[in-house]
């Protein structure tokens, strides 16, 4: 554990970006929108920003991503295949815990898993992630039922605390203890992790001020929707209102739904891109010759419920999918994020 | 950062939306949370618009026909080309050059393109392709009020007690205007849809009125007539602001109930207990299509006149609502894209208008109103076409008989087959535009990424085509285009550059959120009527009356679909279902027809026929049928021939016979 | 280590030969440029693997050869627009191929049993790998009946395995089409009504039955009727996939992803598995 003034805690950004491509939270001056993006100048990161509303999922999983090119010589028959592997070197820098661990859900899904997902390791291996705990929540936030916050459990290289005039620096790997080292912070002691619990604790005493947008208390969700007993209307009463638009899952910090495409960029010469896709759209699903297992609207929403809420998912994240952010209730056209779907649910349940 | 402001160029909504751009690629898309109409919502095309702007399917060099092919020219050749070609039919009156505009340019580009076709060609015959609905829906706001645009606005759908949707898939169409209605619903807004098909707005609505097709305008009549039956007609506010409503009243006697539940297949209690819905509600809205599948002048006429006597107009929270389905279709009217208007809606038989446009443009504009191009019955033999996204070229046979077409556009399209010339231009991402969405908002989509090497955006292509053919224009960029079309438009004052940078832009006249009732020159009157209430009638020929409409994913032909993936999956999945295009029918009547989803089926009328599947879904009534025109044969076979039926608007109805093939 | 790592680039293979299987139906035989004689790397039968089609796109297709004694192949049926890219080939041209993938057909599990095989049109491609394997062990297992339906004879896929398992020790052949027609003179109807017809063993009996949905149903019906147990009927799903080892979730069917997990189910597991099949 460490300590840095408030004043210096920007020279750890910077620090960073000396080998790192630097991401972290902006405010865009236009929109007044935080979004979690590459900064170029270190000063740009707002560590008191909002909860961005673009998730860092997009660094390790980019919304739109050649992972090979190709080009096919037919007269000669010589394939010429390059794989594209993202492994620059990131820092991920702010992170607020729900995005933390919505990286590590996809950490367990894409290189927990019988294979691991080449393309997101290289984008993974050589990373950096500095955590920011919450000292008091945001409108839409729920990481409190979803065990995700206020403050990073594990996972990070560094944590910052705000405890007032400086921030407490807790390593939770070796490279981050490095960092800390290298940089001849202070050492916290005892009474510093105190302040840090108390304002932990302080943080979630405000949840029933501040979060006042969305609960989710899914853990009696989770069992139903596991079992499947949810009666079919509930599903129907969410599919009615779905308009396809496939937000819920883009703005999501563990979907990682994707679609495979070869967009031609000379004749026989493509692109292999990899995009972010959607369990909401209606051809996610369809088989070449037009069969499609899941057709009508409601199954396709379960589905995403099921991704989110089952402990057999669950399995795969080592927790449950939702982190409790509150982007889908943000973006969604109809009233159907994922708050609102557990209350329509356990409205059912207590009928 | 690398994400950049802008607005979604897809549907008449005017979402806001941050480009990831990266260098000369768009690698994403985010929705802009704080946006006043979209409110960080975007919708399946809106979510995948990079997919579109990466394209490899743009047009990145001139082109020249040489010997019947297309080989690669510079600028200079090609405008070169262009304006010698043109010159050869450029009189006083140019009847033979044409002008079809698209409404997806921005209004800076068809500004200029008006200001061509007028100033330096002489030819009046300018205009977007043959959809007459959004017209319909200006001229009789217009005439009735003197604005022609959306009387209420998208801001103020919160603000609405009553909402009715008419004949509008809307969540399809414009999703997020839907999603808008969907929250005022949930808010407690008592939201109305009546429609021939079983939306899911009208899922989502509290009551709904699955009507007969081609019959709304006798449901309207009919609940203006229960207004004035049960007097909860607001006179206070007819008197006040409004002229020729006993006129109209009168029109309205004749009406009875058995008429008109024999027209509309609908429970007259039904149709009384919307109108006294509408009459006790505080504040009103009515949201209905204004494009391919708009309403005829007549039933805008009566849901205008319904709204007007509930005194729904001109108030917070209230007005008559026209959405259109192209990003910038209300602008490229207000630029005065069409044969017979200026900008803001000023008629070339305007005198002070044109007097204005001679002063600042230092010539002498010829006045004879032009033709557009589905009117111009083979007269024309130049025609230049400005970025259509549409694959099908409608008046295929008169296009390729002419002597000259040039196209300039950003993407491939099927225009470039029959083109003498081909100038590219770059994307709505690639240069400033403002574009007027259905509400009547100007908003600026800033220059976001280089255009391909060498490619002009379309205001400077155009001044440079002007150049060329002798004219003297002076724009150092698309502002100063703008600083001009405000000086010649009355609608667009106080508009400029500088106040649409902020997020959102702003609303013509002077920001408004709705007609303002009480300062205008002059009071709003009823809008005229035309025609009978007679509805298109089924036979025992013609048993089925088919509807004509669009589906999320058959998107205006859906050229800019499918240079996507997925979107173009999304429309895939129908298409490879029904590769000959579908046509919906009930269980009912496919059972008669000894047909199951999936059978090819011929649909025969009285002017025509052609080939589809059919789909079977109980979302369409019995003796209903429902086709989405995304087909080839589909538009250029069949519904050419029913051109006029289009054009008469009838909410697009046709009388048809189905047979088993 | 020496292994070609093929799970998310695709290694480069030629086609060798081309064969007409049946109308829209090709059967494709391949080698495998970089590995030793051009040998396909290991597999069994059930498996399937992502084949790309340069300048076209990628599709999942399940895998005929057996993977003893037989040349590598794949037979495909032009659905799309990656598949009629791949129709459109000729000997000598270049594909790529990343796999195989997926849990494979029991064999070890069921030595010693009677095996029933029931396939519908297509159904029969991916059946084929584990019929050719038993056939050359069938001194492993009891009674092998074959149940082949098609529309018309036309339509019967595999002549010359199938002229093979017609002659073959032990085997009891039985092919059907749908409707009569001049000089066939074999069985008529369906196939789930030609089950019911011969005297198939229940006891100590595996099934595999492969198809169309409707087929599907309609012999499961006829199965679990006579007495075969859920868990003794096997079938392989298909779904559509984009990467194979269980990351894009395109195949994802409740809790199960048939890529990583199937594509090969027992009855009982479909189904529980809680969607439309």
């Amino acid at each position: 554990m460490y300590l840095i003034k408030k004043s210096q805690v920007m020279d750890i950004a910077k620090e960073l970006q000396k080998e790192y491509e630097l991401y972290g939270p902006v405010i865009d001056k236009e929109t007044k929108q935080t979004m979690f993006v590459k900064a170029d100048d270190a000063a740009e990161i707002d560590l008191n920003a909002p909860i961005p509303a673009i998730p860092p999922k997009h660094v390790l999983f980019p919304n739109y991503e050649r992972i090979m090119s190709y080009k096919y010589d037919r007269q000669n028959k010589k394939v010429d295949i390059k794989p594209d592997f993202d492994e620059k070197p990131k820092a991920l820098f702010g992170l607020r815990s729900c995005d933390l661990t919505g990286v590590l859900c996809m950490d367990r899904f894409f290189l927990g898993q019988e294979f691991a997902d080449e393309v997101y390791k290289n984008h993974r291996k050589n990373m950096f992630i500095v955590s920011n705990t919450c000292i008091a929540p945001f409108k839409q936030c729920f990481c409190v039922c979803t065990d995700s916050g206020p403050a990073a459990q594990e996972g990070y290289d560094l944590n910052l605390t705000d405890l007032g005039d400086q921030y407490l620096v807790e390593a939770g790997s070796d490279k981050g203890k490095k960092l800390a080292e290298k940089m001849g912070l202070a050492k916290a002691d005892d009474s510093h992790k105190k302040a840090k619990e108390n304002a932990v604790d302080k943080s979630i005493s405000l949840f029933d001020s501040i979060a006042t947008d969305n609960k989710a208390w899914i853990s009696r969700v989770m069992n139903r929707v596991t079992t499947g007993l949810i009666d079919e209307k509930v599903w129907e009463y969410i599919g009615n209102q779905c308009i396809e638009c496939g937000a819920c899952s883009f703005v999501c910090p563990s979907c990682t739904c994707f679609n495979i495409t070869d967009p031609i960029t000379a004749p026989d010469e493509a692109d292999r891109m990899r995009t972010w896709d959607s369990c909401s759209y209606e051809g996610y699903s369809r088989m070449a010759g037009g069969h499609n297992p899941r057709k009508p609207v409601e199954d396709r929403r379960s589905k995403r419920f099921f991704c989110k809420l089952s402990y057999s998912q669950a399995k795969k994240y080592l927790r449950p999918g939702c982190v409790g952010c509150g982007r889908c209730q943000w973006v969604c056209p109809g009233d159907i994020g994922l708050p609102n779907v557990v209350t329509y649910i356990r409205r059912e349940i207590q009928k | 950062m690398n994400y950049k402001s802008g607005i979604c160029t897809f549907c008449g909504t005017g979402c806001g939306h941050l480009l990831d751009v990266r260098g000369d690629k768009v690698c994403g898309v985010f929705p802009m949370q704080n946006h006043p109409v979209s409110k960080g919502r975007l919708c399946v095309r809106g979510w995948n618009v990079h997919e579109l702007l990466s394209t490899a399917d743009k047009i990145t060099t001139p082109l020249i026909r040489k010997n019947g092919k297309l080989v690669e020219a510079s600028y200079d050749e090609a405008v070169a080309c262009l304006v010698d070609n043109l010159a050869k039919y450029k009189k006083d009156n140019s009847e033979e050059i044409g002008f079809l505009a698209s409404s997806r340019s921005s209004n800076e580009d068809n500004f200029l393109l008006m200001k061509l076709a007028r100033s330096v060609f002489n030819s009046n015959n300018i205009s977007l392709d043959s959809d007459p609905g959004h017209r319909n829906s200006l001229d009789v706001l217009n005439r009735a009020t003197g604005m022609p645009g959306m009387l209420g606005s998208l801001e103020e759908i919160s603000k609405a007690d009553f909402l009715l949707v008419v004949g509008i898939d809307i969540t399809k169409q414009n999703p997020i205007i839907g999603s808008e209605l969907h929250f005022a619903a949930m808010k407690g807004a008592r939201l109305m849809t009546i429609d021939t098909r079983n939306t899911q707005i009208a899922k989502l609505s509290n009551g709904f009125l699955q009507i007969r097709p081609g019959s709304y305008k006798v449901a309207m009549a009919y609940m203006a007539k229960v207004l004035v039956d049960e007097n909860l007609c607001d006179v206070d506010f007819l008197k006040r602001y409004t002229e020729g409503f006993e006129q109209f009243s009168k029109t309205l006697a004749a009406l009875n109930d058995d008429e008109v539940a024999g027209k509309t297949g609908l429970d007259v209690e039904q149709l009384k207990n919307a109108a006294r819905d509408l009459a006790l509600s505080k504040s009103a809205m009515v949201f209905f299509s204004s494009g391919i599948s708009g309403f005829d002048s007549d039933t805008i006429g009566y849901i205008f006149n319904l709204y007007l006597m509930a005194g729904k107009i001109g108030r917070e929270g209230c007005g008559v609502n026209p959405v259109t389905g192209i990003n910038n279709l209300q602008g490229s009217y207000d630029m005065g894209i069409a044969p017979d208007l200026l900008t803001g809606f000023q008629s070339l038989s305007d005198k002070s208008a044109i007097d204005r446009f001679n002063k600042e443009w230092g010539v002498k504009l010829n006045t004879h109103p032009g033709k557009s191009i589905c009117e111009s019955s083979g007269k024309l033999k130049a025609l230049v076409v400005v970025d259509h996204d549409e694959t099908i070229v409608r008046n295929v046979n008169e296009i390729s008989k002419m002597d000259f077409v040039a196209y300039i556009g950003s993407y491939k399209n099927d225009f470039v087959n029959y083109a003498h010339v081909v100038l590219p231009v770059a994307t709505y991402a690639e240069t400033d535009g403002t574009f007027t969405n259905t509400e009547r908002r100007v908003q600026l989509a800033k220059k976001k990424l280089e255009p391909a090497k060498n490619v002009l955006p379309a205001w400077q292509l155009i001044a440079k085509i002007a150049e060329k053919a002798g004219a003297k224009w002076n724009y150092a960029s698309p502002a100063d285009v703008m600083a001009e079309i405000v000086k010649l438009t009355p609608n667009y004052a106080g508009i400029a550059y500088d106040k649409l940078q902020a997020m959102g832009g702003m609303k013509w006249p002077n920001g408004a959120a709705r007609l303002n009732i009480e300062s205008a020159p002059r009071k709003v009157s009823f809008a005229e009527i035309a025609g009978g209430l007679s509805v298109p009638l089924a036979s025992e020929e013609y048993p089925l009356l088919l509807m004509i409409g669009e589906a999320q994913h058959y998107w205006h032909q859906n050229n800019l679909m499918k240079k996507t993936s997925i979107p173009l999956r999304e429309y895939n999945a129908t298409l490879l279902l029904y590769p000959k295009g579908y046509v919906a029918i009930s269980p009912q009547d496919a059972k008669d027809l000894n047909v199951r989803d999936r059978f090819t089926v011929k649909i025969v009328s009285p002017y025509g026929s052609m080939e589809a599947m059919v789909q079977v879904t109980d979302k369409v009534k019995p003796k209903t049928a429902y086709v989405a025109y995304f087909v080839d044969d589909m538009v250029t076979k069949f519904f050419l021939e029913h051109k006029d039926v289009l054009k008469r608007g009838e909410d697009a109805t046709i009388p048809v016979r189905i047979v088993k093939v | 280590m020496s292994e070609i790592n093929n799970l998310t680039i695709p290694e480069i293979v030629t086609i060798d030969e081309i064969k007409d299987e049946i109308v829209e139906v090709k059967t494709f035989y391949l080698s495998f440029d970089a590995r030793k004689g051009g040998e396909a790397p290991k597999f069994t039968s059930g498996q399937f693997v992502m084949c790309t089609v340069f300048g076209a796109g990628e599709f999942a297709v399940s895998l005929p050869t057996c993977p003893e004694n037989d040349r590598f192949h794949l037979t495909v049926r032009r659905v799309g627009k990656v598949t009629n890219a791949l129709h459109e080939l000729k000997p000598g041209d270049k594909i790529g191929i990343r796999g195989p993938f997926g849990n494979g057909f029991p064999f070890d599990e069921i030595k010693g049993k009677n095996v029933i095989y029931v396939a519908g049109g297509i159904g029969l491609i991916p059946l084929r790998s584990s019929i050719m394997r038993v056939m050359q062990n069938k001194d492993k297992f009891g009674r092998v009946l074959l149940f082949l339906g098609a529309r018309t004879p036309q339509e019967l896929m595999y002549a010359d395995s199938i002229k093979e398992w017609k002659t073959a020790p032990g085997f009891e052949t039985n092919i059907t089409i749908d409707n009569p027609v001049p000089g066939w003179d074999g069985d008529v109807g369906f196939v789930h009504t030609l089950i019911k017809k011969k005297n198939i063993p229940i006891e100590n009996t595996v099934a595999f039955v492969c198809g169309p949905p409707m087929m599907f149903n309609a012999v499961i019906k006829e199965l679990t009727e006579l007495g075969i147990g859920e868990e003794n009927i096997i079938s392989t799903l298909e779904r559509h996939m984009k990467c194979g080892i269980g990351k894009c979730q395109h195949c994802a069917i409740g809790r199960t992803l048939v890529c990583t997990d199937g594509p090969v189910y027992t009855y009982r597991q479909i189904k529980t598995l809680g969607e439309q099949i």
